[in-house]
């Protein structure tokens, strides 16, 4: 069993030889091969080499073109504020929609118009063909609630949603109409999971929640598997209050971020959901040692049961050790 | 006096239209402005604050209640400024230099003003240069720095380094928060506090100004 069949093997609840691992690693990945990290977010070529460097020294069974939230924003023309050596940022200041009148204006950018959505997509055909038999290759969108407030501004989303509810369901529909023409895209160049990664879904209540933020979400998963992927949504941050609906929709894989016991997610979501995560990345990853790492695991794979992928609760930060990354490899490796 | 009691309502409904039209026929009825602040606002934003902490409210209804307690402020803050009506404490705060992620920095600057604190907000992408300026220049009693990347992070050791060479550290206290940071971060670095929570902040800033 390669590691592509290993993670497929559990999402599609068939028996594994061990546990998968996919933890998400951005700037460690970058580091790996000595990488800018402004080049690893805007040249592909750049992201793919330390990617799979990163994969095969670690012992990870996926790859992924996950790199920062400003990709489809850059391509809607956002002013996108780029580092040296950190992950590109957008300027509030200067949202794209800081002015709800220039929403009349905005179209939906072609993810195959050499944009940063492309540079993506360019990531993804790259990988099928240097491992695309034996890692499992997982493309990446934003999520309704973190795209929107990308492009709106997050401060200013937060409180549109008791200002103006009609511009925020017109901009969530924007979105995921945006998000699934760059998946088909995605899809097109060979991923086999898409990730979507909808992190301000989790500064909002229940009700705001279910109310704007899960019709989006459903309606962006639905579109997925209608294109024949899969999904895994992560929502980082405290979503303790939101996880039922987290569960409702099916998605193959569901993240849940340090704050949020996975006992609480199973009980939420019911045995069969696969479930991902969650060590805290910055204190028990970063700052733990291999034998605490073990131990932490084991809890949440005792807390998660068998139908469990190994990982952190979001990013593994920059400047981990090595040999606590390891420890992730050796407990998958050692248990089923 | 019993209208007033519609301002903290107004205020934790996040009614921005209701607080000012309150405290405006409160301030026309010469109601004491000070009251206004310490007996109906302070309330209503510890209210909101214990809320958010408990998980019964979230960022959407901190952020309409913040805004509701400073439309209400801005009509108060110049009758206080005229009778020479002391804040709570001052605070400078901003986001650390390249950091551009500001909504944790934003809830814990609007938590302290709704304490009765008065915040110099210096934004985001700040050196530390600017801090120290800002704190010595606005006489602040503490200085409150904010970051969402590890990269980031460093510069926050950057600002307490500063202070020492300026010999200026002990004139404020230093707070510390933001996703990657940790209290053995805060302590490592000298930090005076160190808070993973808006709510928690503002208590560690009244603890830190009475200290």
């Amino acid at each position: 069993m390669n590691s592509r069949e290993r993670v497929l093997a559990m999402i599609a609840g068939r028996p594994v030889d061990h546990l998968p691992n996919m933890p998400i690693t951005m700037m460690f990945a970058g580091d790996q091969t000595g990488a800018k990290y402004r080049d690893y977010a805007t040249d592909y070529r750049v992201l793919i080499e330390a990617q799979i460097r990163t994969a095969e020294t670690f012992g990870f069974d996926y790859v992924s073109v996950i790199s920062d939230p400003g990709c489809e924003a850059a391509d809607c023309g956002a002013t996108i504020k780029y580092f040296d050596d950190q992950p590109p940022a957008i300027d509030e200041t200067q949202a794209r929609l800081a002015d709800k009148a220039s929403f009349g204006t905005l179209k939906i950018p072609d993810p195959l118009g050499g944009g940063r959505m492309t540079n993506r997509v360019n990531g993804v055909a790259l990988f099928k063909e240097r491992v695309g038999r034996e890692k499992l290759i997982e493309g990446w969108i934003e999520g309704p609630c973190a795209e929107a407030a990308d492009l709106r501004g997050i401060n200013t989303l937060m409180t549109d949603f008791y200002d103006d509810p009609a511009f925020v369901r017109d901009l969530f529909e924007f979105v995921v109409e945006m998000e699934l023409r760059f998946a088909r895209a995605q899809i097109d160049a060979g991923i086999d999971l898409m990730g979507i990664g909808d992190a301000a879904a989790s500064l909002v209540g229940p009700a705001i929640y279910e109310e704007f933020v899960w019709p989006g979400e459903k309606k962006m998963i639905d579109g997925l598997h209608a294109m024949g992927t899969r999904v895994r949504l992560h929502i980082c941050g405290n979503t303790r209050r939101i996880l039922e609906g987290m569960g409702r929709p099916g998605c193959e894989i569901v993240d849940l971020d340090f704050m949020v016991p996975l006992a609480e997610g199973r009980e939420k979501m019911g045995p069969d959901q696969v479930l991902l995560g969650n060590l805290d990345p910055v204190r028990a990853v970063r700052d733990g040692t291999p034998e605490s790492i073990a131990a932490a695991l084991a809890e949440c794979h005792r807390q998660a049961g068998p139908r469990y992928i190994v990982g952190a609760g979001c990013e593994v930060p920059r400047g981990t050790p090595s040999t606590n990354l390891r420890a992730f490899a050796e407990y998958a490796r050692a248990h089923t | 006096m019993s209208d007033c009691s519609k301002l903290t309502e107004a205020i934790l409904n996040g009614d921005a239209k209701a607080s000012v039209a309150i405290t405006k026929e409160a301030l026309d009825k010469k109601t004491d402005p000070q009251e206004l602040v310490s007996k109906y606002m302070i309330p209503a934003m510890d209210e909101m604050g214990k809320r958010f902490e408990t998980g019964d409210c979230f960022v959407p209804e901190l952020l309409i209640s913040a805004r509701a307690m400073k439309a209400s402020l801005e009509l108060i803050r110049p009758l206080l400024a005229a009778r020479g009506a002391e804040p709570v404490g001052r605070v400078v705060i901003g986001t650390m230099k390249g950091d551009l992620h500001d909504i944790g920095k934003n809830l814990v600057a609007s938590m302290l003003e709704g304490a009765g604190f008065e915040v110099i907000d210096l934004g985001v992408d700040v050196g530390p240069g600017l801090f120290i300026a800002e704190a010595q220049a606005k006489k602040a009693d503490l200085i409150a720095l904010s970051a969402l990347l590890t990269t980031t992070m460093p510069h926050m050791r950057a600002v307490i380094e500063e202070l020492k060479k300026a010999g200026a550290r002990d004139r404020f206290k230093v707070i510390v928060g933001g996703a990657p940071v940790t209290q053995r971060y805060a302590d490592e670095i000298g930090a005076d506090g160190y808070s993973d929570n808006a709510n928690g902040a503002v208590g560690l800033a009244r603890r830190l100004v009475t200290a």
